[in-house]
């Protein structure tokens, strides 16, 4: 395939035409397949969580009276069916979840029995007298009569159940605690909060909370330890009536964005912060069989590059004179956690425990502690992330300067959204912020049947042959030939009517131009790949493969090309960003896999417009092309002996069993990576991760990043489970379960997704209620709360959700792509979006609203109630703001901010900044 | 007379398939080892299975056009997995993906491998076997 074309003009210029003319036109029924997506709200539904499904199987429930509701804790009584639940559900038509045997995993402990078996009444927390007749009603859930014929003292809340009424169930079950009749009082001294317990979720905060101290007014296991040791759910229904008495407000919601885990940073202060490394969980277990009881993924999710708050920074080290200290026989770097013996001539690796020399130039004397004397003046030892600036020996070539070249295409869909002005806008206006300055370098390449190169050298007066070296230049040298070819590009193609995509042979060329340094190649593609090397067929329309056991090759790459060219490019130190636009099927499954093995991203618009998407795209380009970004990077994670880095998740090329390849690594970029135990029992108190990133910075400095954590060994796996890490988790089942999808139908990846969040709650389940008797209550620990939320919310995102029709394949496979190289905050952000209530604040006169402004940025839960229609709300994923404008909303409101013509469709209204004092406020959000 | 030249190029090709399977291995194990890239090790591999494939078919029908059936229907099933390996597109290493299935390519070679050195061993024994007939003659 010709990649260089001879004879073509040089520097402003139309492309003549190229080889490719000889290649055959392929005529590409471009027939629109399927729906279209239209507005942008239409691609993610918000994810209400699924307190609802849970309550199916009740809703069989016979005649009662909703004075039940009276209960104070329950001031509305929520007896209609709510409608937003209702909504998602007549949406999902072949939804796998209406049926109701598979939402209460979710919930529910115990899979293969009725899930919530029970009491049945409003006092889902039986006060443990009462533990007999909790356990004795196995009745199945469907039939009232029994539930209301049950002889619970109970049924009347309201009314506090007195001593007396206690006293008469006891001798039924006081065999089990026979020495503690005399704390019966605790019992009946609580009635106030017996009738709070409706449905009711203990929030955690309050420990003094009725049920602990029943709890301990029985049993001997001490009441603090007892709410230390979990949280629970307990979702019993109103025998009669129509809806449960599940009261959704008291279902945990994660309003306050991402909880990290603190006391694993308190235990070892020196650890790297967890926005660099967090483990699924801090207490790795001691043995095999302990690890096969937890039935999380152990893991561990890391951010190399994580953007670090003002006065954070990663302090850079350079060892000039002793060169880098590192374990002789691990590799391990010099870290917090080292030992120093022998007076100071020696330390101890805390990873393999290898005795090293100390050089001489970095000796220090040990004070009557063992520490350093010296040991303020070592970032590297006290801190847990450090850079060291890398000498010779870690570079096989000088250092690359940063690299930028972008491969458009101009065909005519792209002229037509407007995609390539608003490109050429946005890198015009980034050029300046271009990491690396002055050593930048930049170059282009247009394609569209033909292969267009541009010649950045600014000598017109010597017209000739392009040289490869001219179509890759020096920002600095050549900015205003690169000023001038971006501002003409969109007018360029102006009257370009091709519709074919070389898209292979343009890669190919790009490939060439940049394979002597290697950098960052942005690809905006605006149809499927029609020409060329590297073609692809429309596919996804054939509407019976879905459902089979074929359905998941139409997610992974059909040509062989793709997979072999990333290969090549990671090889060579180029990362590959894809911008995708067509309101076509592009293929993103097979051009996304560019970006999976080269350490890139997958950007997707669908149906560009530059009115509607402009803004999105402008913003994301600008950040993708300014962000710090680590160039020709390699990284490694060590661990302690005993355990074993197995698994590796995320985007990136392995390049041995343990190395990750990552051509171009920025903050927004994460891995995941899953332990196992190599050996039966380990012996060792702590075991200690350390991640090393080695990578080129944009100054050209060659530098090392490393993050040291120390985690303990543990015995007991209630311990695991409370050391926990949501985030981290749900992190490492995202990009499993996407992982999955790759090999399985999408109802695998999503029942064994569940299957294991199940199971582990049911693990954690039958450690703790057996001994407090917990009947019927669904109990988690404290740092798991969220993960049923979550991993609801996982299982309703875009790559996961419902079958064929519910998201089209390009998306679907784009937010995979997304998604397996998300941190794990951003992750948390786009399964949990915030929801914020703005209408009030913009109506505030303005000096107020300022100070009021922290106030309101509350984050509401995502239930349907929560949107009033008289309201204006915010819901922000991290990827886009969708404003909801309630049906009953003030005009005045929607006039201000939409301007005059609101009446206009309103998807497709640009929000501008109007000429007045709300918009702007609302702009400034 | 005929027969033993039979028999013995038949050993031949499978002492080749053998030396080509065990070359493959020790590619995958140096990976493992991190004694050579995965690029380097992959397109090593790539390039010998397909002549693998080929070698292991010609053996088949050799084995079918000498007469000797029951010989060519015990190659049959290698044969037939060769076949929809390549047919389903997995019969190449995949580069980007090798270390995930560094296992399964290894033990699917072990299995190969087993496979062969049963067939090598029955093709000694007719050799031998024949040759005796010969010499009886």
């Amino acid at each position: 395939m010709g990649t260089e074309n001879p004879g073509r003009p040089s520097f402003p210029m139309r492309p003549s035409s190229t080889p490719f003319a000889s290649a055959p036109p392929t005529v590409r029924p471009f027939s629109s397949s399927g729906p279209l997506a239209g507005s942008e709200s239409s691609n993610f539904r918000p994810t209400s969580p699924g307190a609802p499904p849970t309550m199916t199987p009740f809703s069989a429930a016979g005649p009662s009276p909703p004075a039940r509701f009276s209960d104070p804790s329950v001031p509305s009584p929520p007896i209609k069916p709510v409608p937003p639940f209702g909504m998602p559900y007549h949406q999902f038509p072949t939804h796998p979840f209406p049926s109701a045997a598979q939402i209460p995993p979710n919930r529910a402990p115990p899979v293969g029995q009725p899930p919530f078996q029970p009491p049945a009444t409003q006092v889902s927390v039986p006060p443990p007298s009462f533990r007999q007749q909790t356990q004795v009603p196995l009745v199945p859930m469907g039939s009232p009569p029994q539930n209301a014929n049950f002889p619970l003292p109970s049924m009347n809340v309201p009314q506090p159940p007195s001593d007396s009424s206690l006293s008469g169930p006891r001798p039924n079950f006081q065999p089990p605690f026979p020495g503690y009749p005399n704390k019966q009082p605790a019992v009946s001294q609580a009635p106030p909060p017996f009738p709070a317990q409706q449905g009711s979720f203990m929030p955690p905060p309050a420990p003094p909370s009725p049920f602990p101290s029943q709890q301990g007014s029985y049993g001997p296991p001490p009441r603090q330890s007892l709410t230390e040791d979990f949280s629970s759910l307990s979702v019993a229904s109103v025998p009669g009536s129509i809806d449960p008495a599940f009261d959704h407000r008291t279902l945990p919601r994660p309003l306050d964005g991402d909880e990290v885990p603190s006391s694993f940073l308190e235990m070892y202060p020196m650890n790297c912060d967890p926005r660099y490394l967090r483990l699924t969980t801090s207490a790795i277990p001691n043995s095999q069989s302990l690890l096969s009881r937890w039935h999380l993924p152990l893991g561990a999710v890391v951010c190399p590059l994580a953007e670090a708050p003002e006065g954070e920074e990663v302090p850079v080290i350079n060892f000039t004179s002793t060169g880098i200290i590192r374990c002789r026989r691990c590799r391990t770097y010099v870290n917090p956690y080292v030992t120093f013996t022998d007076a100071g001539r020696k330390w101890r690796c805390n990873i393999c425990s290898l005795l090293n020399d100390v050089p001489g130039e970095y000796f220090a004397n040990l004070d009557a502690t063992g520490r350093r004397i010296d040991l303020d003046q070592r970032p590297e030892l006290i801190k847990g992330s450090v850079e060291f600036v890398a000498p010779t020996e870690y570079m096989v070539r000088p250092p690359m300067p940063p690299l930028y070249f972008f491969l458009i295409d101009v065909s005519i869909s792209a002229v037509r959204s407007g995609m390539i002005e608003v490109v050429a806008q946005t890198i015009r206006s980034c050029l300046d912020e271009l990491p690396g300055f002055p050593r930048t370098q930049i170059g282009f390449i247009t394609y569209d049947s033909t292969i267009h190169f541009y010649n950045m050298k600014a000598n017109l007066d010597d017209i000739f042959v392009p040289l490869p070296d001219d179509l890759l230049v020096n920002l600095s040298e050549s900015r205003n030939v690169v000023e001038t070819f971006l501002d003409s590009l969109p007018s360029m193609f102006q009257d370009n009517v091709n519709v074919e995509s070389a898209f292979g042979p343009a890669l190919k060329a790009a490939f060439m131009v940049m394979s002597q340094l290697g950098g960052k190649l942005l690809i905006f593609q605006n149809s499927l790949p029609s020409l060329g090397v590297g073609r692809l067929k429309l596919r996804g329309d054939d509407l019976r493969v879905y459902g089979t056991d074929k359905e998941h090759i139409l997610r992974l790459p059909e040509d062989p090309f793709y997979k072999q060219m990333a290969a090549d490019l990671t090889k060579y130190q180029i990362g590959i960003n894809i911008y995708a636009f067509s309101d076509k099927y592009t293929d993103i499954a097979s051009l996304g896999t560019l970006a999976k093995y080269t350490g890139g991203q997958v950007y997707y618009y669908p149906s560009f417009q530059s009115g509607i998407h402009g803004e999105k795209l402008r913003h994301e380009l600008a950040r993708d092309l300014t962000r710090e970004t680590a160039w020709e990077a390699v990284m490694r994670i060590r661990c302690g002996k005993g355990i074993r880095f197995t698994t590796y998740h995320g985007n990136f090329m392995l390049r041995s069993t343990d190395l990750l390849a990552l051509p171009a690594v920025d903050c927004d970029k994460a891995y995941a990576m899953q332990l196992s135990l190599e050996e039966t029992l380990l012996t060792t108190q702590t075991v200690y991760f350390q991640v090393a990133l080695l990578y080129t910075a944009s100054c050209g400095e060659r530098r090392i990043r490393v993050h040291t954590a120390a985690a303990p060994v543990v015995t007991d796996l209630g311990e695991m489970y409370r050391q926990a890490d949501t985030g981290a988790i749900v992190s490492l089942f995202c990009r499993l379960a996407i992982e999955r999808t790759l090999t399985s139908k999408l109802e695998d990846a999503r029942n064994s997704l569940q299957l294991r969040i199940v199971k582990a709650l049911r693990e954690y389940r039958n450690l703790y209620a057996v001994q407090h008797r917990l009947g019927t209550r669904m109990i988690y620990p404290e740092s798991l709360k969220f993960l049923c939320l979550y991993g609801l919310a996982l299982s309703k995102s875009v790559p996961l959700k419902g079958g064929y029709a519910d998201a089209q394949l390009d998306e679907r496979c784009a937010a995979g792509f997304t998604m397996m190289a998300l941190p794990v905050k951003k992750l948390l952000k786009l399964l949990y979006p915030s929801l914020i209530r703005i209408d009030e604040y913009l109506l505030k006169p303005s000096a107020e609203a300022d100070d009021d402004f922290k106030n309101i940025m509350k984050r509401l839960p995502l239930v349907a109630e929560c949107l009033d229609s008289r309201g204006l709300y915010i819901y922000d994923d991290g990827f886009r703001f969708v404003i909801w404008f309630g049906r009953m909303l003030s005009p005045d409101i929607a006039k201000n901010l939409l301007g005059s013509d609101f009446a206009a469709e309103l998807s497709r209204v640009i929000l501008t900044e109007q000429d007045n004092e709300m918009s702007r406020r609302l702009m400034k959000i | 007379m005929v027969d033993i030249f039979i028999w013995l190029i038949s050993f031949f090709i499978l002492i080749a398939l053998v030396v080509l399977l065990i070359y493959q291995l020790t590619c995958l194990a140096d990976l493992e080892f991190d004694y050579i890239n995965p690029y380097d090790s992959s397109s090593r591999i790539n390039k010998v299975v397909l002549p693998e494939f080929f070698l292991q078919g010609f053996l088949c029908l050799f084995y079918l056009l000498t007469g000797h059936w029951v010989m060519s229907l015990l190659c049959t099933p290698y044969l037939y997995y060769n076949v929809t390996l390549y047919t389903s597109k997995q019969h190449l290493v995949d580069v980007t993906e090798i270390f995930n299935l560094l296992q399964r390519e290894k033990n699917q070679r072990y299995y190969k491998l087993a496979y062969l050195v049963v067939l090598l061993f029955l093709s000694l024994f007719w050799i031998i076997f024949s040759s005796l007939e010969y010499e009886d003659d």
